[in-house]
């Protein structure tokens, strides 16, 4: 793989882990809504940077379908409308996927910057099919979601690469 | 460096499986059909029911964690703000005591004289208390989700009250939770009956900028209702029973450009934040069906009419 110069060489991807994360982050989803601010329209959706996390990363591993079947779960627990949030996430891992060649060689501040667009046009679609379908208008507060999601990218990069940023051959001197 | 370090198995060569955007294609018209479905042929709801009960463990496990925090947080709850919850609830009970004392009688003559009358029965609804769960995630409708579900024998249609008054109508049942649309939501509505005058009228669920409010709509200009006045279910929908608090007017717009008058009201259930609920048995069942429209009888004259 052609890297960027000066970047870390990193250790393969265990797909178990990518499950793991991915299944938290839906669970994560879940306590928001159940636990933390109940129904509200700014909150971040980590699930969908969870997906264009993994589906930039690892494009052979979480692709649409993946997006897809998590949206489901989600629509379910929402009891939003069916397959709402599978759309949503499926064009956004499609969109994902299209830009995973070039995002990785921007610096992490830079790819918070790129992936905005994807999660603003990820939250457009399900807003434009609820208000189709005559939902109420969830308020303006609905913008800081995708923001809100954005900001969470290092956060979510230091996370989830932590695991293949280990040390190849770990010693005494070196644990991790 | 060792071996192992990158991720050794290439990228297969050949069988690179179907491109990203035919899955796309796929996945959306999948998606898409699902939407229909769920919305216009009423074909989402097994999928929906698979789904959830497939998920009801891990979100049991979720829930469990919050339930810990709650509890604790209601054990090291202030003291004094359960002193003061108690003495409100001690008031309250005073000011009804006089009142309930009047019931049992008012209903013995209220029975007598409908007999007397040879009016119907009026109509019991048979009740069980439920929890309140979560508020749903979905920002675009008002729903919550309790804790009583189809194992439980609630039927979709129930009407949920609280201490205050109606919250809504239970519309979506799972094994053990069910789905209840409060009436602040866009597409609920619920008959009411202004108490001060008698006036029948359908109270909507506010979109826009009076969310959490219902709007009295199709009252004309002139009606008479006025800020203050109390509305409670009229039960001529044969779903709630009659004499629930609904809502209390809070806001009369009459404007001369419309026919009808713009009537705001405030719901008196609490919508959002009340804890424990009670679902009643929706009085449908109860209630005779409708007669079947009378077959008008060929009359002489009509039969004149034909000859000619």
């Amino acid at each position: 793989m052609m890297m960027n110069r000066g970047q870390q060489l990193l250790l393969p991807a265990n797909p178990l882990f990518i499950w793991t994360t991915l299944i938290l982050a839906l669970m994560f989803n879940w306590v928001q809504n159940m636990g933390l601010w109940g129904r509200a329209a700014w909150v971040p959706d980590v699930l969908a940077l969870v997906i264009v996390f993994w589906s930039v990363h690892q494009p052979l591993r979480v692709g649409i379908v993946s997006a897809f079947v998590l949206g489901l779960c989600m629509d379910v627990h929402q009891s939003a409308l069916l397959g709402q949030n599978a759309l949503a996430y499926s064009v956004l891992s499609f969109l994902a996927i299209t830009i995973h060649r070039r995002l990785l060689w921007f610096p992490v501040p830079s790819q918070a910057l790129q992936v905005l667009p994807l999660l603003f046009a990820t939250h457009l679609i399900e807003m434009v099919l609820r208000m189709a379908t005559g939902g109420m208008f969830p308020g303006w507060s609905l913008l800081l979601a995708p923001v809100a999601e954005a900001a969470l990218w290092p956060v979510v990069s230091v996370f989830l690469l932590a695991p293949q940023k280990m040390a190849p051959d770990p010693d005494a001197n070196r644990p991790l | 460096m060792p071996l192992g370090t990158l991720d050794r198995t290439p990228p297969p060569f050949f069988r690179q499986g179907p491109s990203a955007v035919s899955k796309l294609a796929v996945c959306a018209a999948l998606a898409v059909f699902m939407m229909v479905a769920d919305t216009r042929l009423g074909l989402g709801t097994p999928v929906r029911f698979a789904v959830a009960t497939a998920l009801y463990p891990a979100q049991w496990l979720v829930m469990q964690p919050v339930n810990w925090i709650n509890q604790s947080r209601a054990y090291f709850s202030m003291l004094g703000s359960a002193q003061e919850q108690a003495e409100a609830a001690r008031v309250r009970l005073a000011q009804q005591a006089a009142r309930s004392g009047q019931v049992d009688q008012l209903m013995l003559e209220n029975q007598r004289l409908r007999q007397l009358l040879a009016l119907r029965e009026r109509l019991s609804s048979p009740a069980q208390a439920a929890q309140v769960l979560y508020d749903a995630a979905d920002p675009y409708t008002r729903k919550i989700v309790i804790d009583r579900g189809l194992m439980h024998r609630i039927a979709p249609g129930s009407p949920v009250i609280d201490a205050e008054g109606v919250l809504g109508q239970v519309t979506r049942t799972f094994a053990s939770t069910s789905e209840v649309t409060l009436v602040t939501d866009h597409d609920q509505a619920i008959p009411v009956l202004n108490t001060r005058t008698g006036l029948r009228g359908v109270a909507f669920g506010d979109a826009g900028a009076h969310a959490g409010a219902l709007e009295l709509r199709f009252m004309a200009a002139n009606a008479d209702v006025q800020e203050g006045d109390l509305l409670s279910t009229s039960g001529v929908d044969g779903v709630y029973p009659p004499g629930l608090p609904v809502a209390r007017v809070s806001k009369v717009e009459r404007r001369v450009d419309s026919a009808f008058a713009r009537i705001f009201c405030e719901p008196l259930g609490r919508v959002a934040g009340t804890l424990h609920v009670m679902v009643l048995t929706p009085v449908t069942g109860q209630v005779e069906p409708r007669p079947a429209a009378p077959v008008p009888e060929p009359t002489a004259s009509s039969k004149k009419a034909v000859r000619k």
